[in-house]
């Protein structure tokens, strides 16, 4: 493992290395398969970001989410390098961002499942809701201010996971009587085991905080609960 | 408008009516099928026509409406949501399908054009789709044959498979398995959270492979020509290989790279507390 390029990758990636530190870093890569590993994980990570839908939300929700994460104002858009850890919280916020908030302000989940647009479906891929106007092109800071803030304080990124988890989890308990009861047992039971493998990945992190594997896989299962919240929200919009 | 409302069928009044309707369509148009409970069962023919065929009690009825781009079928009920009703379609293979329901099952066989199915207590069977093939069901298993395309195949409670398919692949559930089996994707996301994985196909130079199971094992077949740069991550499982590897790297959290061959191709293999094993083509969607 090569700590002196590990550290720069996230540069490289942006295109931000001199030219002859990018050349070096290049050679090394043809024999390094642990920091191409990390590359490709970087490279994953980077084209989750941008695979989101740019879509904007029909109003300025910027203050509103702003106020729950606790980020800054808005500031002149700039590029940003992040660590490794902070790639892995700035993933995190990403998620409950799009997780939580896009399903409770697009207006589409509201509609009956068979009448919505593929995009917006129940198990459709999750869409990131951003300031009015702000394009999504990789990890700017001007995609959102709080994936920053919460890259820079990682307890920001829980806390509006948090949030979002529990937005859901109320659209699921003030529509569950109008589900079938079967499928409110399967879904609880499916959170459960993602609860499950939640704590314990919780509990390796807490072991091993600087570990990319196990950030990265609690950020994933994260998100897999989100989408399971987001799924059966969507359900009970579709019987409403 | 030439297919704008051109037919209209509907049964709802009678005590058992036997429906079959059929319509003409033009290629470009799509069928879009809504059933609250009872199968649908779609198979294709040669003819430019959708034939709908179903058997409706006295509380519901079955409703086929033409429009410029859609051929749309609905179940109904009277009073609140329709019966269950079987519906039994037939539709031109090119035809694109737009399948959802509730409590349904969802058989498709020889579809040629993109396929779109929902259901939530129910399994999906297809055979077929070309271009964006999207099947999805809560509770029930989802099964997928002899596709090409972009494939998104969703479960939360049950299993995945996918054979003898081409294209980019999403396979995700919650508490099921995930078997992709004579599968030639150049992009490969799979995730399941309580299940095992395994993947038995071609690993194409320059193509991105990721497998990820939290309590499960995850399974790929290698051969003496893969050509592949690996990393494999588990936090309390065991690695096992049938071909011989150099392991140039090893981290915290049981982490570690190799390379197969050149490296064309990118594959993340990772198991928070199950055996991440490459094995021989044909053992991959075996359990142990």
């Amino acid at each position: 493992m090569s700590d002196q390029w590990t550290d720069r990758l996230s540069e490289y990636l942006d295109g931000e290395l001199p030219d002859d530190e990018r050349a070096e870093l290049e050679m090394h890569l043809r024999h390094c398969v642990a920091c191409g590993a990390v590359l490709a994980d970087l490279k994953r990570i980077v084209a989750r970001a941008q695979g989101l839908e740019d879509r904007g939300p029909e109003r300025d929700l910027w203050p509103a989410i702003a106020a729950r994460i606790g980020a800054a104002p808005r500031r002149e858009v700039r590029r940003w390098s992040f660590s490794l850890p902070q790639l892995a919280a700035a993933g995190i916020a990403l998620m409950a961002l799009s997780g939580g908030a896009a399903w409770l302000l697009h207006p589409a989940a509201m509609l009956p499942l068979a009448s919505r647009p593929l995009a917006s479906r129940p198990l459709a891929p999750v869409s990131a809701p951003r300031p009015a106007g702000q394009p999504l092109d990789g990890l700017r800071q001007g995609d959102s201010q709080a994936v920053l803030a919460v890259a820079r304080q990682p307890r920001g990124a829980v806390v509006g996971y948090d949030a979002a988890v529990a937005d859901l989890e109320r659209v699921l308990e003030a529509g569950r009587g109008r589900l079938d009861t079967t499928t409110v047992r399967v879904i609880e039971r499916n959170l459960a085991t993602i609860d499950r493998a939640l704590a314990q990945a919780q509990r390796a992190v807490a072991a091993d905080s600087a570990n990319l594997y196990l950030n990265s896989h609690l950020a994933e299962t994260m998100r897999q609960k989100l989408e399971l919240l987001r799924q059966a929200a969507a359900l009970v919009s579709s019987v409403s | 408008m030439l297919f704008s409302l051109a037919h209209v069928a509907f049964a709802a009044l009678a005590l058992v009516q036997q429906i079959d309707t059929t319509v003409p369509v033009q290629q470009g148009q799509r069928l879009v099928v809504d059933s609250h409970g009872g199968d649908i069962d779609v198979t294709t023919w040669a003819r430019n026509a959708v034939r709908v065929e179903a058997e409706s009690g006295p509380r519901g009825g079955v409703e086929v409406v033409t429009a410029a781009g859609t051929v749309r079928v609905r179940t109904e009920g009277r009073r609140g949501p329709a019966p269950a009703v079987d519906l039994r379609i037939t539709a031109p293979a090119w035809m694109g399908l737009d399948l959802s329901g509730v409590y349904t099952d969802v058989t498709v066989k020889g579809a040629r054009g993109p396929v779109n199915v929902e259901t939530v207590q129910g399994s999906v069977d297809v055979t077929g789709g070309e271009g964006l093939v999207s099947l999805s069901s809560v509770e029930g298993s989802v099964s997928l044959k002899g596709a090409r395309g972009r494939i998104e195949v969703h479960s939360v409670n049950d299993d995945v498979n996918v054979s003898d398919a081409t294209g980019d692949i999403v396979a995700e559930t919650v508490n099921g398995e995930i078997v992709l089996e004579r599968v030639d994707a150049t992009s490969l996301e799979a995730t399941t959270v309580n299940g095992d994985l395994g993947y038995d196909g071609p690993i194409r130079s320059g193509g991105r492979y990721e497998l990820s199971s939290h309590n499960g094992d995850v399974t790929v077949a290698v051969t003496e020509q893969t050509s592949a740069s690996f990393t494999v991550s588990t936090f309390n499982g065991d690695f096992e290989s049938v071909v011989p590897v150099t392991l140039r790297d090893a981290r915290k959290g049981k982490r570690f790279s190799f390379t197969l061959g050149g490296g064309g191709a990118q594959v993340s293999l990772e198991s928070f507390q199950g055996t991440v094993r490459l094995v021989r083509p044909g053992q991959a969607g075996k359990s142990e």
